[in-house]
């Protein structure tokens, strides 16, 4: 008897459960469709493409680009960055987009906090199938160092920082706190495939020159970027 | 009459099929786009990546002197596989899985035209 309602009392719980669970995600799933609207209602899109596979083939496709490509928004950033960053959008390009005189204006637009949740939701629903989870975790790692710093070109065209300094090239996105910004699975699959992402970009082809494990070594490094 | 227009319209779709060579980028576009953010636009070494934080100053390919001891070999080794492979800084990437072949053999002579001189 003491059993048998154990047994019932488990069988409700995991109801109770499912039925939570299945609540939350149509609500963000709800959440995802008002940052849609909100989204298009900003013309966000005038800036930014939300639809793969990647579009762009030739060097004048990137060119005329205004603004990065969102499409696999969910895959390339952490939840939280993204939120906070809507609201207040500091420059990560150290150069305005697309130019290597400029300097980036910093006049991204701004979301309300309100907005910004809801369109946060909906860049995280857009993901690539191209990036496996849980394959690369941040840590220090001595070997993804002297990749970055030594064997291979990053420092050249990427800020980093590096004891309370922040140095390093200005060409590529600063890679300062990428930790923070950027999710370090992401990281890896650009550099295994970095055709399916940006197909046509400013930064070498590493496939093939580094191997897996220099891959993975260098994104452990850069995902430990505070 | 017709048949004319028949080799007017035949034309037009040769010339459009003929302008795909045109496709591929042209080797200005092509340094302009991988080469200048280091080596600058005009090929003086002076790129918006050169900052005081850069080891080495990227090759000036405007320096005859300098750039004539380089043979066109040397220089594709060095685009295709980076520095190391002239024994040079690894800052000059290596750009092998990046570029076709064209688009080198279109920056070797574009390099000879900042730099006016030939090469050993
Ligand atoms: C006038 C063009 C323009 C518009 C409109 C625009 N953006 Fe952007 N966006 C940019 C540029 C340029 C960057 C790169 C900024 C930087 O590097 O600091 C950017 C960066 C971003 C990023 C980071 C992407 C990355 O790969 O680093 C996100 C997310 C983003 N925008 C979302 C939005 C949203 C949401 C809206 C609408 C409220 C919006 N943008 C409107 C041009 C635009
Ligand atoms: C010649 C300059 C150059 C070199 C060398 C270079 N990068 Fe990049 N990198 C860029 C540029 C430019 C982009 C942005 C491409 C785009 O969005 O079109 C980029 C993008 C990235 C990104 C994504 C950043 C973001 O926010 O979108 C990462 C991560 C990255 N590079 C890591 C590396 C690593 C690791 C190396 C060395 C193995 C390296 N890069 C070497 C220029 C460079
Ligand atoms: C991240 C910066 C960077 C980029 C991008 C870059 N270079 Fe370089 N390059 C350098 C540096 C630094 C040197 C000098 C290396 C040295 O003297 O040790 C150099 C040297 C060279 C040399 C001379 C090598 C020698 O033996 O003196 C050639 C040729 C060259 N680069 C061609 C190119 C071409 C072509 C491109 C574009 C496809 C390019 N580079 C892109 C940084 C760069």
């Amino acid at each position: 008897m003491v059993k048998r309602s154990k047994v019932a009392r488990i069988l409700a719980l995991s109801v109770m459960a499912t039925a939570l669970i299945g609540f939350n995600a149509s609500e963000s799933r709800a959440d995802a469709a008002t940052g849609k609207k909100a989204f298009d209602s900003k013309k966000c899109g005038g800036c930014h493409y939300t639809t793969g596979p990647a579009r762009e083939k030739t060097i004048a496709d990137q060119l005329k680009k205004k603004g990065p490509e969102l499409w696999y928004a969910g895959s390339k950033f952490q939840k939280e960055w993204l939120g906070a960053w809507l609201q207040n959008p500091k420059p990560i390009r150290p150069l305005a987009y697309n130019s290597l005189t400029k300097k980036n204006p910093g006049n991204h637009p701004k979301l309300a906090a309100g907005d910004a949740a809801g369109v946060t939701d909906y860049l995280m629903s857009l993901t690539s199938k191209d990036v496996a989870a849980g394959v690369i975790k941040a840590k220090k790692n001595l070997k993804g160092k002297l990749v970055f710093t030594k064997k291979m070109p990053c420092s050249g065209c990427h800020q980093y920082e590096m004891r309370k300094k922040v140095k390093g090239g200005l060409s590529g996105p600063s890679l300062v706190g990428a930790g923070k910004r950027l999710n370090p699975d992401w990281i890896y699959a650009y550099l295994k495939a970095p055709k399916a992402f940006k197909p046509v970009k400013m930064m070498p082809v590493f496939t093939g020159i580094l191997s897996d494990k220099q891959m993975k070594d260098v994104s452990t490094f850069v995902a430990n970027f505070k | 009459m017709l048949r004319s227009a028949f080799i007017f319209v035949a034309l037009v779709i040769f010339g459009i099929s003929g302008s795909g060579e045109a496709n591929a980028a042209g080797a200005k576009e092509v340094y302009d786009f991988y080469c200048s953010q280091c080596h600058g636009a005009t090929g003086k070494g002076d790129g918006p990546n050169v900052t005081k934080d850069m080891p080495v100053t990227p090759r000036n390919f405007t320096n005859a002197a300098e750039m004539n001891k380089l043979s066109d070999k040397d220089l594709r080794d060095v685009i295709m596989d980076g520095g190391p492979a002239l024994s040079k800084s690894s800052i000059m990437p290596p750009w092998s899985q990046t570029l076709t072949e064209g688009e080198t053999t279109g920056l070797i002579k574009h390099i000879r035209k900042l730099c006016k001189c030939k090469g050993k």
